[in-house]
């Protein structure tokens, strides 16, 4: 059945975009992650431009995320305070991004700019992912106890000034490694399309040394707000928020997901990292192949955006 | 022998009197009529593309100068002008990213040209490109500070068209008008799912000889409709509740979608 979408201005398959909600939804209830990362580039690759798709994503995200802040809230895991440190740096770097965004689209490197990032980061975390995920199954095997977390041992990070409690996650640190680690994934997240789950969960655990439990649903609240920051700010100056095609993924998303959450509990923690590791890897490594190979088609055309149209 | 010489003499005479009334009276030249199936597509959700059918007939009374040969006709449907950037990636630090661009100024987003044979072969280059009679002869105006060295813009410009050949944007179709008489004739333009909205002109022209002889014109309209204009005029004129909208319906997706599934 083919929709047509009002802002992308050309008809797809409504089942395909099911299908791609609901197979990222899947990976996102199985890792516990947004799945961004991956919805974008699909959606790229099936012909919607990239713009829309980056802009788009960003509200599924808020969907997903959405419904896990749900779950984690009433089981009251979720730091709130922490959260709103996060969100201040997550705004600011939100409106950079789409501002980044609008000024690249003009320049002709938006395209550029998508793909290097996501074969630096996506490789980058992949890669420490990969590497942790084999090292935790390696001492697993050979029977070695698994350092706990010593509360007494500080890093360079708790060295910082402007210190503040957060209760909850039992923490005495500087709002400032808060603050420049939510801007940088608000920051990727609206010029990216991602939440960045996956790179505020390990951040928040091996940098803040916040408990486990309390980080998933606070990055969660902090991604919500952070990607409904940046859906808002899409709308407001590049106008590619698809409202059409964020449902229908949205509706695929959720389903997935809870198929996805019930599958992950079947499996070992190092296990799913693993997983995840390959699978981030291997976007990443899809990219940077495009980057590297000389693409069969040199020329590109893209029209101006027009001040007035119907 | 002498006889047959003033024979041929005369007819070509003749045959060079009749040219001259012909191209001294255009106002006994034949009249061209045409019209549209529809002059407004509208596009809804379920839309993945349609057809107009460009009709009309080329009127002649008893005054009109006969002519043996055929009539050429072309119908061209072209959307509303864009500003449209091409850009080609060119190897950099060992990776490709867009290098040189070239910018055409006001070119049509959608053209659609239809004729009854080859354009080379119904007029000259001149009069082909003032009506946009061929993709060859489509006049592509570039920005004046260009960067495109001269001899490097006839690959900007042939792949410009070649891209928009390809997304469907622009179609040339030779003997594609169908004559339903001597005087009735009729074509079928499709506008494929990725047509841009905007306000069009259908112009048809008849040319015999390499002269054009009459022309009309006709004014279509493709726009959304309903829900699709409803959602695209919301995102451009009001975007802020545009996006207050988008946030709180992907809230309420996922807070519905907890609430269903919870499992504790």
């Amino acid at each position: 059945m083919q929709i047509y979408l009002p802002i992308a201005e050309l008809p797809v398959n409504m089942f395909m975009l099911f299908g791609m909600g609901g197979a990222v939804g899947f990976l996102s209830g199985l890792f516990g992650i947004g799945g961004g990362f991956l919805l974008t580039p699909l959606l790229i690759f099936s012909g919607i431009p990239p713009a829309v798709s980056v802009a788009t994503v960003t509200t599924q995200v808020v969907a997903s995320s959405a419904s896990g802040v749900v779950a984690y809230w009433r089981r009251k895991m979720i730091d709130f305070k922490l959260a709103g440190m996060l969100l201040v740096g997550g705004v600011i770097g939100s409106a950079i991004g789409v501002w980044l965004f609008d000024l690249l689209r003009t320049l002709g490197q938006l395209d550029l700019v998508i793909s290097l990032s996501y074969v630096t980061f996506l490789s980058a975390i992949g890669g420490l992912m990969l590497f942790e995920s084999l090292r935790s199954m390696a001492r697993r095997k050979s029977g070695a106890r698994i350092a706990a977390r010593q509360p007494g041992r500080h890093n360079w990070v708790h060295g910082l000034p402007f210190k503040m409690r957060f209760r909850q996650s039992r923490l005495y640190v500087s709002v400032i490694p808060i603050i420049v680690l939510g801007a940088v994934i608000g920051f990727l997240g609206s010029i990216l399309g991602i939440g960045g789950g996956f790179m505020m969960v390990p951040a928040l655990i091996y940098l803040l040394r916040v408990p486990t439990n309390i980080v998933i649903g606070t990055s969660l609240l902090q991604i919500l707000f952070t990607m409904a920051a940046a859906t808002f700010l899409h709308a407001m100056s590049t106008q590619s928020v698809d409202i059409v095609l964020a449902l229908a993924l949205m509706i695929g998303g959720v389903i997935g997901a809870q198929f996805g959450a019930r599958m992950g509990q079947k499996l070992r923690g190092d296990q799913l990292r693993l997983l995840l590791a390959l699978l981030v890897l291997s976007v990443g490594v899809r990219f940077a192949v495009n980057l590297v190979l000389q693409p069969d088609e040199l020329f590109s055309v893209s029209a101006a955006v027009a001040e007035v149209r119907r | 022998m002498r006889r047959t010489t003033l024979r041929t003499l005369a007819a070509c005479g003749l045959a060079a009197l009749a040219l001259t009334t012909a191209a001294l009276a255009p106002a006994r030249a034949e009249n061209l009529i045409s019209a549209l199936s529809n002059d407004r597509v509208n596009i809804e959700s379920n839309f993945t593309g349609t057809k107009i059918v460009v009709f009309g007939e080329i009127a002649r009374d008893a005054l009109t100068v006969a002519r043996p040969d055929p009539y050429d006709l072309a119908v061209v449907v072209s959307g509303p002008e864009q500003v449209v950037t091409t850009r080609r990636k060119g190897r950099f630090l060992g990776i490709w990213v867009n290098r040189d661009a070239e910018t055409f100024e006001s070119v049509p987003s959608f053209l659609a040209i239809h004729t009854t044979r080859a354009p080379h072969e119904m007029a000259s280059r001149t009069v082909l490109q003032r009506h946009r009679i061929g993709l060859r002869n489509l006049n592509l105006p570039i920005a004046i500070a260009s960067d495109v060295p001269i001899g490097d813009r006839d690959n900007f410009r042939a792949a410009f068209l070649r891209l928009r050949v390809e997304s469907g944007l622009y179609r040339e179709e030779t003997q594609s008008i169908e004559f339903l008489s001597n005087s009735l004739f009729r074509t079928s333009v499709t506008l494929p799912a990725n047509v841009p909205v905007g306000d069009y002109t259908v112009s048809t022209y008849l040319l015999r000889g390499g002269v054009l002889l009459a022309q009309a014109e006709e004014q279509l309209t493709i726009a959304k409709s309903g829900f699709e204009q409803f959602t695209y005029r919301l995102a451009y004129e009001y975007s802020a509740l545009y996006g207050l909208l988008a946030v709180g319906l992907a809230i309420f997706t996922g807070w519905l979608a907890g609430v269903i599934f919870r499992r504790d």
